[in-house]
């Protein structure tokens, strides 16, 4: 691979002419991996610090889904001695499936994307040997070209719907649109069943793509975690509370109250929320599991730089060396070759 | 007594304070706050919420939710609100032009019916910027 008794090293480039001094190019060679260096040591930091951020939006979304899962598990409790179904949970024979997979914009954060796609295509093969057709929602630059390939579009039994690209961080307008989408492919009986492919953060380590349901909504216990970023042992760790929802007492104490209007109306007027939050909240959890991989990808490529510069280093170190000791004999021979003239 | 307003989205809270007096947007018209109103759970059209502090007027454009007035709290849900004065008149009238085109090009059911959504928000925007208190 890299031997450093050559001194003519041109690795991959033609265009150069073939005599090359060593010394230069391995000087050359250690300075891009220093840059190298800089810069995925720089991307690492910026991921830790977008991870705190989206970390504080999880958190900050939290009044709203609580209250929404409260208020959406008393209404349903009322409902369920009536046979209520409104246009959100009417279960229908299945026959198409829509898929929201979530994936990430950039690259250079490890195997992220790849598992994505991977499961995503997976669930395409189960399905299609269910003999359900398939609609593919894509959310984020990588997944849009994954999905374009031939070897997806041309395939009959998956049709890939649209393509949605979310700049920066994911707030309730992009959610919306995921959410629209999804509500009317749903209501308008193009598909029977939606499911959203996100990445789920389990830790700064871990983060595995799950699939969830999610219409038509079956009223179950949600489970509402949310993850915090804290320090442990003076190292950054993750801790996930997991919120069961009926037993949250925050004074959210429901007496009893009239609707205004028809129970199953106001049903209907909530299931959007609790989509769209549903949406926004994969979203969430799947930018924080980019941006974990990448700074973990980022880590990694560091500490590969710094051993690279070394073992290069090394190798220049000898070559100058070498190089010097030549010139000394030869100026020593030289010399000798004078004196002896005498 | 004071009425104490909480209006919630998904990623944020956008307004926790208190109020002399509220008008929702409901399915079934526009419900009238004031303390010590009656226990109630309302579903919130897209539409525009009135607030009045002291003895002007604020307006709020909500995309749609729930609303749970209790004990002189006001909780209301929904999947986004912008407070008239942050919308943009231009960009909000430029939204509703593209609404308006997005409808008379759509075709098919759930075209149809995501356009729809689309422009009635646009409109609700449009509309919150031109209420004068």
């Amino acid at each position: 691979m890299f031997s450093p008794s050559k001194p003519r090293l041109s690795p991959v480039r033609p265009s150069l002419p073939p005599v090359r001094c060593g010394v230069r190019e391995l000087r050359h060679r250690i300075q891009t991996v220093h840059t190298t260096r800089k810069i995925t040591e720089a991307m690492k930091l910026v991921a830790a610090a977008r991870v705190r951020r989206a970390q504080e939006a999880v958190v900050s979304a939290r009044p709203f889904s609580s209250h929404l899962a409260a208020v959406l598990a008393d209404i349903a409790r009322r409902l369920r001695a009536d046979d209520v179904s409104t246009p959100l949970t009417a279960s229908r024979p299945v026959r198409t499936v829509a898929l929201v997979v979530v994936t990430a914009d950039r690259g250079l954060c490890g195997a992220f994307n790849k598992s994505v796609t991977r499961k995503a295509a997976n669930r395409i093969e189960e399905l299609k040997k269910l003999g359900l057709g398939c609609v593919v929602v894509s959310v984020g630059k990588k997944g849009n070209s994954f999905f374009s390939l031939d070897s997806i579009n041309s395939d009959p039994f998956v049709k890939v719907d649209s393509f949605v690209e979310i700049g920066g961080f994911p707030t309730a307008k992009e959610a919306q649109v995921i959410a629209d989408a999804v509500f009317s492919l749903f209501v308008s009986e193009e598909v029977d069943k939606v499911e959203l492919l996100y990445t789920r953060f389990v830790s700064l380590v871990r983060f595995e793509p799950v699939i969830q349901p999610l219409l038509p909504f079956v009223n179950e216990d949600c489970d509402d975690g949310v993850f915090r970023l804290s320090t442990k042992d003076g190292k950054l760790a993750v801790e996930r509370d997991d919120v069961r929802l009926r037993k949250e007492g925050e004074g959210l104490v429901l007496p009893l109250m009239e609707f205004e209007q028809d129970p199953v109306q106001i049903l209907d007027a909530m299931l959007p929320l609790y989509l769209n939050s549903q949406v926004l909240r994969g979203l969430q959890e799947s930018l924080a599991s980019e941006l974990a991989a990448r700074m973990g990808a980022m880590a990694t490529a560091t500490d590969n730089a710094v051993e690279l510069g070394k073992k290069l280093s090394v190798a220049y170190n000898r070559e100058r060396q070498a190089k010097i000791t030549g010139e000394l004999l030869e100026i020593v021979a030289g010399a000798e070759a004078l004196t002896k003239d005498d | 007594m004071t009425l104490n307003l909480c209006v919630l989205t998904p990623n944020r809270i956008v307004w926790d304070s208190e109020v002399k007096e509220i008008i929702l947007p409901t399915n079934s018209g526009q419900i009238g706050v004031l303390p010590n109103h009656a226990p109630i759970a309302a579903a919130v059209d897209i539409g525009i919420l009135r607030i009045r502090l002291k003895d002007q007027w604020l307006t709020m454009a909500l995309m749609g939710g729930f609303a749970r007035i209790n004990n002189n709290e006001i909780t209301v849900l929904v999947n986004d609100a912008e407070k008239g004065s942050d919308i943009d008149p231009q960009e909000a009238q430029e939204t509703l032009k593209i609404a308006e085109a997005n409808l008379n090009k759509a075709e098919g059911k759930r075209q149809k019916i995501e356009a729809n959504l689309a422009l009635r928000r646009a409109r609700t925007r449009v509309e919150a910027i031109n209420v004068i208190s």
